[in-house]
């Protein structure tokens, strides 16, 4: 990521190129511009469609007429994660399914929200002790909101939902900008072994031996 | 594994039977010793009306003429519904187990077990059972199930990968001596990740 | 596998849209794409992949990719006692908790030679049938979900479930995993005022009934989407061992209930439901939507024979011995009770191993149990219909555009951590 200091521009585009830094503005319009901005992005929430078990059943119950998810903004559940601000991760994450979910995470545009739901994605859940399972998806993808229940009512999922938005009207937009990309959970997730991988080089590496190994083989 | 009819609750350290009594061969057996295949009972498991399902043991070699056998029986019932197919690590031998229904007479059940010593698997080998998959689809994904869980190879199998766990994952879990792997993804390490 | 085609097989193959020969006209090349429909998508059945091989938009081969939702539910038949393991199975198949309780607990009776009581075995039916209905009643709104009618319809079905779930959270305390069904009986009794407002909602559920049906089964849209699609011979079904409402759709008049009665359905009357000719989805939409008649039907029946009556008859009954507790008493034993097993972590079944199913609203959903006398089982082995009726999938999506996958699949009735445990 290239920020304003460091772009370097070709001597011969000196004259029609400019780079112009809009940080400082930004820093300085924050003070006006985040309470409107938060207030609106609180109020229309919208989540992703990520339902993997049994708090997927909450979750749709709380998208229907008895606990009306869209009063508090989450009008439409968006199928693609590209118009999405808010992954609820209800059901159990195992090691086959992290790596789609770290995918899908990183395809939320900014800002974006988790809010780990059932006790399968808190901490693991009754399945504490399970090879297979990934003992809460904080190990993976950041999280806002743990809502606990196994399966949470839908009322608690409202509960969380509330909790969120008034997270992100105390939130920052400058402060959210210096966190982007930083985040420090396991990012890689090796999709046929399904044990995780340390950082992005190691992918990378790999992929390198793979192809240099076929070149070396050939074609014969 | 052999559980005399009647008998109560053992613990681990019991003493084998004296002499095992050898049980009177069923109908399904008469049947199968009929067009050759040997088979041994073993004492009757549980069904729907009772304690009264026959089990069998047949050899590793038979298993696919048996099925043929029971498939397209006439007199003795088409058992044409394959319930399950299940592995089970016993302490002595790796069994696979195949539940054996009919779709036209509801009396009918009957349960064929393979059994493989775990003595005569190799160090590092896997134990070997043919595979019904080629003329009977719905044992496919059943046997992939129990390659990739208790670790029976069946081979004649089309497309034997593993099913519920990754493409490379090591280790079959279902046996009693399996040891997960501790990683950044389940271990209760407090400082991980938050 | 037979050589010789059937009838439902060539009709089947009517349906199926061959590889055109536009290309050798034109000398072009085409090719097959494969195209990955991954684990997360809208269709609200859980994660499930399908690797599909296209040509152009005809779906040429599919190999479906599960384990995305593998929580070792098996294993954890190994490591937990018996007592912690009730609790833990109600997530094997999450819409019909009550239906693998009572697989496992009927297979541990078995094994261990109980016999439960009469009024245990009516709030098992009555609860269980309940549970049919949401399963139903759930599939029916994602169903159409699938096929388009996002906003509108939805809404009436989870309707009716709320009222269920109500009754349920009345008698086991939970919304979805209800731990009701035990080994040795039902957990606890109806509380007061539970049977007539069971009573209440079965005399109304048939309307409701009939407003699904008037909506969806004369739709046009509805029935361009699903007549003539999925067409599944009753031969195929039978090799690949589907049960449920799949086979009875396909002709084959299989249902548990009837077919080998557990419990106390054969003191029942009810119809099974078996559809003649081509088995595609509509004729097992048409199975399900009449499945749920007939289980109102049930619980009506059951109400009316329930040994003890209503809970306030009961109490009046128990008064007269006190509850004394004892096993001939007229009042209060004998087929008035609910538990016969004590419930704690002293839970022991006898060595034995036996297999016992339930008739769950996919097909048949049996429990293998192997068990040593220990306080953990040595082997609990899970049959689930859904892994089953998946099997099937790539010969059906084989010929259909991909317009229809979702239309075939929602039909099958799939829910993942069935397929998957």
């Amino acid at each position: 990521m290239a920020d304003g200091n460091n772009i370097r521009i070709p001597e011969e585009l000196h004259d029609t190129v400019q780079v112009s830094n809009l940080d400082f503005a930004i820093d300085a319009l924050s003070k006006i511009i985040d309470p409107v901005a938060n207030w609106a992005r609180s109020n229309s929430v919208w989540p992703l469609t990520f339902g993997t078990s049994c708090c997927a059943i909450e979750m749709m119950s709380v998208g229907m007429s008895a606990f009306d998810i869209s009063r508090f903004g989450s009008e439409v559940f968006r199928g693609t994660p590209r118009q999405a601000d808010l992954i609820i991760t209800a059901g159990t994450i195992t090691r086959k399914m992290a790596p789609a979910l770290i995918t899908l995470y990183e395809q939320l545009p900014e800002p974006k929200y988790v809010i780990a739901m059932g006790a399968c994605t808190v901490t693991g859940g009754m399945f504490n002790d399970s090879y297979s399972v990934v003992q809460g998806v904080d190990r993976i993808i950041p999280v806002d909101v743990y809502l606990p229940g196994c399966p949470p009512r839908p009322e608690g999922i409202l509960d969380a939902l509330i909790k969120l938005q008034q997270k992100i009207r105390t939130e920052s937009y400058v402060e959210r900008r210096k966190r982007v990309y930083k985040q420090n959970a396991v990012r890689h997730v090796d999709y046929d072994t399904g044990l995780p991988m340390e950082t992005l080089s190691e992918l990378v590496d790999q992929a390198k031996m793979d192809t240099d190994e076929s070149l070396k083989t050939g074609n014969r | 594994m052999t559980q005399q009819p009647g008998a109560g609750a053992h613990g681990a350290g019991q003493q084998p039977p004296a002499e095992p009594k050898e049980l009177a061969i069923g109908p399904f057996g008469q049947f199968l010793k009929d067009v050759g295949i040997k088979s041994t009972r073993l004492a009757d498991s549980s069904g729907t009306f009772g304690a009264n399902v026959e089990t069998l043991e047949v050899a590793a070699d038979d298993i696919e003429q048996t099925m043929r056998h029971l498939r397209t029986a006439g007199d003795i019932g088409p058992l044409d519904l394959l319930i399950m197919v299940s592995g089970v690590d016993s302490p002595d031998t790796f069994d696979s187990v195949y539940h054996l229904w009919s779709y036209s007479d509801s009396q009918k059940e009957l349960v064929v077990k393979v059994r493989v010593p775990k003595a005569s698997v190799g160090e590092g080998r896997l134990p070997h059972v043919p595979s019904i998959t080629p003329f009977w689809p719905a044992a496919n994904w059943h046997e992939r199930e129990e390659y990739d869980l208790v670790g029976i190879k069946y081979h004649g199998h089309p497309y034997l990968r593993r099913i519920m766990n990754p493409w490379d994952w090591e280790g079959h879990p279902l046996r009693k001596d399996y040891k997960q792997p501790i990683d950044a993804l389940n271990d209760k390490n407090p400082h991980s990740m938050r | 596998m037979a050589t010789e085609i059937t009838q439902t097989e060539a009709n089947r193959q009517r349906y199926l849209i061959q590889p055109s020969h536009y290309a050798e006209d034109t000398n072009l090349k085409t090719d097959e794409m494969i195209i990955n429909m991954g684990p997360q998508h809208p269709a609200t059945h859980g994660v499930l992949r399908l690797l599909l091989t296209l040509d152009g938009e005809i779906v040429r081969h599919t190999e479906p990719v599960l384990g995305h939702l593998h929580r070792a539910q098996e294993w954890q038949g190994q490591n937990r006692t018996w007592f912690q393991y009730q609790a833990l199975i109600d997530r094997v198949d999450y819409l019909s908790g009550m239906f693998t309780s009572w697989a496992m607990a009927h297979a541990c009776e078995k094994i261990d030679g109980l016999q439960i009581p009469a009024r245990a075995q009516y709030m098992r039916v009555i609860c269980a049938e309940m549970n049919r209905i949401t399963s139903h009643l759930l599939w029916l709104g994602t169903y159409l979900i699938d096929l388009g009618a996002m906003f509108g319809f939805p809404f009436y079905p989870f309707r009716e479930r709320e009222k269920l779930f109500d009754l349920l959270e009345a008698i086991s305390g939970q919304r979805m995993m209800f731990n009701y069904i035990r080994i040795g009986g039902v957990q606890r009794d109806a509380p007061l005022g539970w049977f007539e407002k069971l009573k209440r909602f079965t005399d109304e559920f048939n309307d409701r009934v009939d407003e699904y049906e008037a909506i969806v089964t004369q739709n046009p849209i509805f029935l361009n989407r699903t007549k003539g699609v999925g067409v599944m011979p009753k031969e195929l079904a039978m090799a690949y061992g589907v049960t449920g409402p799949c086979l009875r759709a396909s002709g084959v008049a299989m249902d548990l209930r009837s077919y080998k009665p557990y419990s106390i359905y054969d003191k029942l009357k009810f119809n099974v439901i078996t559809m003649d000719g081509d088995g595609d989805t509509w004729a097992r939409y048409i199975c399900r939507i009449r499945e749920m008649r007939e289980s109102n039907n049930i619980i009506r029946q059951c109400i009316e024979q329930i040994p003890g009556g209503t809970t306030e008859e009961l109490r009046k009954k128990r008064e007269a011995c006190n509850s004394c507790g004892k096993a001939d008493c007229a009042n209060c034993g004998g087929d008035l009770q609910l538990m016969v097993k004590k419930q704690n972590s002293g839970l022991r079944i006898k060595a034995g191993e036996g297999f016992a199913a339930v008739e769950s609203p996919r097909g048949i959903l049996g429990c293998y149990i192997i068990s040593n006398g220990s306080d953990k089982a040595q082997r609990v082995a899970w049959r689930n219909p859904s892994f089953c009726n998946l099997s099937i999938l790539p010969e059906l999506l084989t010929g259909r555009p991909i317009a229809d996958i979702m239309a075939i699949f929602g039909s099958l009735d799939i829910i993942l951590p069935d397929v998957d445990r």
